[in-house]
């Protein structure tokens, strides 16, 4: 009893002393720390803050998507229209960082696939010169084809399978950063067929005569000749400046004689800054003519066309085809705020068999507005609506800048 | 054995009697020792206390924290962490102003600095030649290129370049921000301009890099060759960088400017509270120094085993001016936040007519080294961080006032003398920095030494004469005032309540006689002083100050500014 008694009145006599109001500022702030002192507990960060810490440190977004070496995941478009697609990859740093061997294997939702795989060296001399050697099987079941020419009927839609193998080398020189010269040479094995849906390419046309390449596909060669003038800044979402791109190609029907064919293609883009960059008025003309040997003609699946989310927006993929092709486009792009760009746009363009068919009458136009998600260094989304046009209505959701 | 049990039931009756009796006693003296914590009396007898003895418990149990680039963005973009009440300071003393602690160690501010003090900063050492010190290992974080070496005694630094389009901005940046801040206040660490040849790159077998794949691996001169790639070369073959000395203790990562560390004992003061974090946003848009975050802080566990606490660092001060680090500062840096919810609707509605005004704001042509950096726009009550700092929200006038009173002791000549230490090539970027940074700070002090009433250095002497200075007017940001009203009181210092009847005074100078009946007999007296001045009627909320009778006269003892 007496300890009992004891103990209470020393516990007591400390509780008195404690509840004391302390003497000093300083014993104050002593107290409260005490107290604190006796509470401590580890920094614990949440499941979020772990999670992107993780990322960060891993790298893992760069290691997933795009690491320097080794095996990661392919995201992305195998072609205009194939569909959303992803496969495996595989990166491979050679000869002293200088080269390096690159593949994959992608297939699309819509059944595309693409086996591609090429030894490149982008930076020798100094980064002057650039070569690569290429390969590449493909098989595209679902291409849309309406006819040739600027009258083709939106109801002549058909699909038709196209798959093929390139193989190649291509080498250049880069004396200055913002001029390219190019040359590349390419063994392509080309193939039609009925497609893997929908109404098939011959349910409604039939013969070499009206679609040329139809009935038989010859192996090509194929030499191309480029020069590249890009003075954009930046390079990857350009503010101002402009590029300059002539392709020259020549294809040399190998098997039927039939084919042989010559291209070039102009592609003029210029970039007009306005309010200190932050809003641009982008500018771009496209020019391809084609030209066949005599006797001969331009197979239809090698023809350059126009629709899609890449040139007329307001209407379907491919949905004008032709030897020759003109294209006008102007975008109106205002920053809404940092990796956040709004756009207007119109569109206007057309097809003609003959070169001097090409001209600013008759053009098929469409306009619509969209949003860039990305940064000074490229555009990785694009949301876009195109209307406008006698293609209908579309929504458009693309990786990539449209130029 | 009925007796027995009779017996034992009766011991037991007795024992509980006997507890009973205690718990009644235990209860008496309970009440005893609650009734003897009386009312806390307004000062102790160590106010103003100049130092918070936040060192004294143990906090070697903190353990490091690492932090998140895009969580601390979202957190503080989305979210609103931390203690939003708007309440004053909890860190200052009875006189309203901070005193030394591990965050903070009154330089400027409580005494006069001689230029070449602040020009030298935290700096133990002239000048630095790191030629051969060896690379022990990559720089782990952030966007600069860089390595860490050691000096011959082991100290380890760390190396940041400077961006090829912009020789000598991160670096400069860097050296003024660091004198600066130090000559603030706060703690930094040291850092050094320094040339690097190439030719005398040292890496140590042991040297680590990360490469793309998240591998760790030894680190070969082709990554210090890359690295060098993405750096500025001088006309002499070197490359400039800033050489940065690790501080000493175990590193712990950063502080958040919310909160406290859970694991520090001493860390009582929540952060977004503390007048020194708070008022930092003053030296921030001064400086333009955006990038002001929690991560760019530093929290070291410092002192020897078994008594150790954690000291805060301020860090990495290349992105501040005109620097963005590895380009010219973006022009929104210091205008908006990266994700600003009005400016983005109005611009996204109107299609781009809408044209935030920072857009148009002209550079002038400058030397690279100065990045992008001017005074004309520049409004210190509009300016902004990366993205909304907790601190830098809850800063209320009286923070805003005593960090632009550090401002303003900062003479032409010293900001001079501190950009020198930059050592610019070009001397027209040194005498522009030099201009726009004391056009900044005029703009700082007309903005935040006006925002409340000025009344600052209150002394009573023996006599009775109260003299005060205004701050506003001595600075130069604001004319005379037409007088000042002062209600004098005596103060009962037990019960924090004024006794008697206050007595009024006007004066027209910062002067007074005080009543000599206020001061008779009287333990404590305050005096509540008004400014009138036609410009600023705010000046009208009183600045009441309370003296303490001692034995060498009256001493301040408190101060409350409206």
């Amino acid at each position: 009893m007496c300890r009992l008694l004891l103990v209470a009145v020393q516990v007591l006599a400390a509780a008195v002393v404690y509840a004391q109001e302390p003497a000093t500022r300083a014993e104050e702030l002593a107290r409260r720390r005490e107290e604190k002192s006796r509470q401590l507990a580890p920094p614990e960060p949440g499941r979020l803050e772990r999670t992107l810490l993780a990322l960060e440190n891993g790298r893992l977004f760069e290691r997933i998507l795009n690491p320097p070496e080794g095996f990661y995941p392919k995201i992305g478009n195998i072609t205009a229209g194939g569909g959303f697609a992803m496969g495996p990859a595989y990166r491979k740093p050679l000869f002293g960082e200088r080269g390096s061997f690159n593949a994959l294997a992608i297939a699309s939702v819509k059944r595309y696939w693409l086996l591609d795989s090429r030894l490149e060296w982008p930076q020798l001399a100094g980064g002057h010169v650039f070569a690569d050697v290429h390969g590449r099987l493909f098989e595209y079941p679902q291409e849309d084809f309406f006819g040739l020419g600027p009258a083709s009927r939106r109801d002549d839609d058909v699909i038709y399978g196209f798959r093929g193998s390139e193989v190649g080398a291509t080498a250049g020189v880069r004396p200055v950063p913002w001029f390219a010269l190019g040359a590349r040479f390419d063994h392509l094995t080309p193939s039609v067929g009925p497609g893997n849906t929908g109404r098939s390419i011959g349910q409604v046309f039939r013969g070499s005569t009206a679609v040329p390449g139809l009935d038989a596909q010859p192996d090509f060669l194929r030499y191309e000749f480029s020069a590249d003038l890009n003075l954009r800044e930046p390079l990857g979402n350009p503010r101002r400046g402009g590029q300059s791109k002539i392709v020259y190609q020549r294809f040399d029907d190998r098997d039927l004689g039939r084919y042989s064919f010559r291209r070039i293609d102009v592609d003029l883009q210029g970039y007009v800054p306005l309010v200190r960059d932050r809003r641009v008025l982008a500018l771009r003309a496209f020019a391809s003519s084609a030209d066949a040997d005599r006797g001969q003609d331009v197979p239809f699946y090698y023809q350059r066309t126009l629709g899609g989310p890449d040139d007329l927006r307001g209407f379907r993929q491919f949905r004008f085809r032709d030897r020759n092709v003109l294209l006008l486009q102007v975008e109106y792009r205002w920053e809404i705020f940092t990796a956040v760009d709004g756009a207007i746009f119109y569109d206007a363009g057309r097809v003609a068999p003959r070169f001097e068919d090409l001209g600013f009458d008759d053009l098929e136009s469409d306009y619509g507005i969209g949003f860039r998600f990305g940064t000074r260094n490229g555009v990785f989304l694009r949301i876009e609506g195109a209307f406008g046009s006698s293609g209908g209505k579309h929504f458009i959701l693309r990786y990539g800048h449209v130029f | 054995m009925p007796s027995g049990r009779k017996s034992s039931r009766a011991a037991r009756t007795s024992g509980s009697a006997a507890r009973t009796f205690t718990v009644r006693v235990v209860v008496v003296l309970i009440a005893l020792a609650a009734g003897a914590r009386g009312a806390a009396p307004r000062f102790y007898p160590d106010d103003p206390i100049q130092v918070d003895r936040d060192a004294e418990f143990d906090a070697s149990k903190a353990t490091p924290i690492e932090g998140s680039n895009g969580y601390d963005f979202a957190e503080h973009t989305f979210l609103k962490p931390g203690d939003r009440r708007d309440i004053p300071a909890v860190n200052v003393n009875t006189m309203d102003e901070v005193p030394d602690s591990s965050w903070f160690t009154n330089r400027i501010g409580r005494r006069a600095m001689a230029i070449d003090e602040i020009v030298r900063g935290p700096n133990s050492m002239d000048t630095v030649v790191v030629d051969d010190w060896p690379i022990v290992r990559d720089k782990t974080s952030g966007i600069t290129p860089g390595y860490r070496v050691t000096d011959p005694s082991g100290r380890l630094y760390q190396i940041k370049f400077d961006p090829p389009d912009h020789p000598e901005m991160a670096s400069g940046a860097e050296v003024i921000g660091a004198a600066i801040y130090h000559a603030l206040g706060y703690n930094v660490v040291e850092g050094y301009v320094v040339e690097i040849d190439p030719a005398k790159i040292v890496i140590t077998p042991t040297a680590t890099t990360v490469d793309m794949s998240g591998r760790r691996r030894p680190m070969r001169r082709s990554d210090v060759d890359r690295l060098l790639a993405r750096a500025a070369r001088l006309p002499n073959g070197k490359y400039r960088a800033t050489a940065s000395r690790f501080a000493d203790g175990i590193p712990l990562g950063y502080f958040k400017y919310y909160g406290t560390r859970p694991d520090d004992p001493n860390d009582i003061h929540p952060h977004e509270h503390r007048r020194e974090l708070r008022g930092s946003r003053v030296f921030a848009a001064w400086l333009n120094h955006d990038d002001s975050r929690g991560l760019n802080s530093l929290d070291m566990l410092d002192g020897p085993e078994g008594a150790r606490h954690v000291k805060h660092y301020m860090f990495d001060f290349g992105s501040i001016m005109g620097s963005g680090s590895v380009f010219a500062q973006v022009p929104r840096a210091g205008n908006e936040y990266i994700l600003e919810w009005t400016p983005a609707l109005k611009t996204l509605v109107t299609l781009g007519l809408f044209v935030r005004p920072w857009i148009l704001v002209d550079y002038p042509e400058t030397a690279p080294s100065v990045g992008r950096f001017e005074a004309e726009f520049f409004d210190p009550a509009k300016w902004r961080p990366e993205y909304p700092n907790p601190a830098f929200d809850l800063m209320r006038p009286d923070d805003a006032f005593w960090a632009a009173r550090l401002v303003g002791k900062f003479s032409d000549e010293a900001l001079r003398a501190i950009v020198a230490k930059a050592r610019y090539s070009d001397p027209a970027a040194a005498d522009y920095i030099t201009r726009t940074l004391v056009t900044r700070r005029d703009k700082v002090l007309r903005t935040w030494l006006t925002g409340v009433n000025p009344v600052v250095d209150p002394q009573l002497s023996a006599a009775g004469v109260l003299t005060f200075d205004n701050a506003a007017v001595s600075a130069g940001v604001a004319s005379a005032p037409a007088g000042y009203v002062l209600t004098w009181s005596r103060f009962d210092n037990a019960t924090d309540s004024a006794l008697g009847v206050p007595q009024e005074q006007r004066v027209s100078g910062p002067r007074a006689d005080a009543p000599p009946a206020m001061l008779q007999g009287s333990d404590y007296v305050s005096v509540a002083i008004q400014t009138m001045h036609a410009d600023f009627p705010g000046w009208a909320a009183p600045v009441v100050v309370y003296f303490r009778q001692g034995t060498g006269g009256w001493q301040p003892v408190g101060l409350t500014r409206k």
